[in-house]
């Protein structure tokens, strides 16, 4: 309980500090994500993106300020507008959880375009959603 | 132009944002579907004479007796007043046929295509608005202030600006891709063509073409023409040298009816013209030389929150220009552009066209938000 509720305030916080103010007519995945990925036992139920285009290369972050679980990989395919998200983070006994979230962008054209797909670990799986902030 | 023009200026851009919201200008076939014209015949209601479009209503009687109120929407009052049209050009009471696309959303709405006024089968409202021209024996140089540097402003006080420009949209050298005036594929299948994107960007841009630039901040939300874009609306540019301070304002007379600032006085372009690089800016940083006859700008700095050309062609806060603007003659001034954007494209590439000199004041527009 605790610990989701460092985690909320922790999204506030982050959002606080890197939310663009609307409008993102750049890469469409460049921004502040906030969404679920329902059933995650090990990391809870809520997730925070942060994504970056540095023109090369997705860089960013799931979780800042509480996980800190910087993306190992990503990737977007503008042939369906799937995205690949890729990250190891720990659970309580220190195991490494590594997470793979697959999905589709939706809505390209509104500044709060969504991802939604799924999420899975070999801690687990489920259904991942995330909206841009 | 002096500072009481730049006050001026300054108060205009007040009014425009306090201006009375009304519906926003679009390209045409982001709000008209043209596989489905239409013809009505009617009287006219009323005549709706403001920016960023003049709607003309009118009632149409169906056969089977019922009346419709159909909005019948045309260009800005700047395009239609410099055709020589007026707000009472039509009056209530007056009988009228309309022929145009309609709405893609069902509404009684058409874009006036044709609009024939039935008693004398006059055709009103059409644009025929072109560029002023100069007789050959009439052509003079390109005049030049103190400093001997051609001047991109006025030379006299009957002022002027640039208008007019030979093409509104942004392709690189030699892909001749057919496209309209708003930057609207007429195959999105040569959307490639266009320029070097990256994959993400074709993708966002055709992306961008399938919905007609519906999207287009530009219009729905009034954003900047920043960047290239400034230089591809029909209500102009204008110069401001200040001399004295070693700068340069255009003042823009589409989009919100803004101004950019170039530097000359010598400083660093990153993080001391305004923003920095936490703060990107809709017109960037920009700072600029003269080479020979030619002010070359380079400009760093954008953010992302516009769309920085006509048509939808995406870039990212990696973005730098480099525009040459050489006046050739009195009435004429060349417009050379280099897109640098290694975030949306895969190298540099670059683009040309030119404007035309036209003497007085620019015309009142203000782009309005559609959020009413």
């Amino acid at each position: 309980m605790m610990k989701r509720l460092i985690l909320m305030v922790a999204a506030v916080v982050a959002l606080g500090v890197f939310a663009s103010s609307g409008a993102q007519e750049g890469h469409p995945l460049k921004g502040s994500w906030l969404g679920e990925w329902s059933g995650n036992t090990v990391h809870g139920d809520n997730i925070l993106l942060i994504l970056d285009w540095d023109g090369k290369a997705i860089t960013g972050m799931i979780n800042p300020g509480t996980d800190n679980m910087p993306l190992k990989a990503a990737s977007l395919d503008p042939n369906g507008w799937v995205v690949k998200l890729q990250a190891d983070g720990k659970d309580k006994d220190g195991s490494t959880v590594s997470y793979v979230i697959e999905g589709k962008l939706e809505n390209l054209e509104l500044p709060n375009r969504s991802i939604n797909g799924t999420w899975s670990s070999n801690k687990g799986r489920g259904a991942f959603t995330a909206s841009r902030q | 132009m002096n500072v009481r023009s730049i006050t001026g200026w300054c108060l205009s851009l007040g009014v425009a944002i306090a201006a009375q919201l009304a519906s926003a200008h679009h390209a045409v076939v982001a709000k008209f579907d043209d596989t489905k014209p239409t013809e009505l015949t009617g009287i006219v209601t009323n005549v709706d004479w403001r920016n960023p479009h003049v709607h003309v209503f009118v009632n149409v009687t169906r056969a089977d007796g019922t009346l419709e109120n159909w909005a019948v929407e045309l260009e800005s009052t700047v395009l239609l007043g410099r055709s020589g049209w007026k707000h009472d050009t039509l009056k209530p009471g007056d009988a009228v046929r309309v022929d145009g696309p309609t709405a893609r959303d069902g509404s009684r709405q058409v874009w006036g295509m044709r609009v024939v006024a039935t008693q004398g089968g006059r055709q009103v409202y059409n644009v025929t608005d072109k560029a002023p021209t100069v007789a050959r024996s009439q052509q003079k140089p390109a005049p030049r202030g103190a400093n001997g540097k051609p001047l991109l402003g006025a030379a006299d006080a009957v002022g002027g600006y640039w208008a007019y420009p030979t093409s509104t949209v942004l392709q690189q050298a030699g892909a001749n891709v057919r496209m309209d005036a708003d930057g609207v594929l007429a195959r999105i299948a040569d959307a490639s063509k266009v320029a070097p994107f990256q994959p993400w960007a074709l993708g966002v841009y055709q992306h961008r073409q399938q919905r007609h630039l519906a999207d287009d901040p530009g219009f729905l939300n009034c954003k900047n023409p920043g960047a290239v874009r400034q230089f591809q609306t029909p209500y102009g540019v204008q110069f401001a040298e200040d001399a004295a301070r070693q700068r340069v304002f255009v003042l823009i007379g589409g989009g919100n009816r803004n101004y950019r600032i170039i530097y000359m006085d010598g400083r660093d372009q990153q993080g001391q013209v305004q923003g920095d690089d936490d703060n990107p800016l809709y017109y960037g940083r920009a700072v600029a030389h003269w080479e020979n006859d030619t002010f070359v700008v380079n400009t760093t700095g954008f953010n992302e929150d516009f769309w920085f050309t006509n048509g939808g062609l995406p870039h990212t806060n990696l973005l730098s220009l480099v525009e040459r603007f050489t006046r050739t003659d009195y009435n004429t001034l060349r417009y050379d552009v280099t897109v640098n954007d290694p975030g949306a494209y895969t190298q540099p590439w670059s683009s040309s066209w030119e404007l035309k000199w036209v003497e007085g004041e620019m015309p009142a527009y203000f782009c309005q938000d559609n959020r009413s």
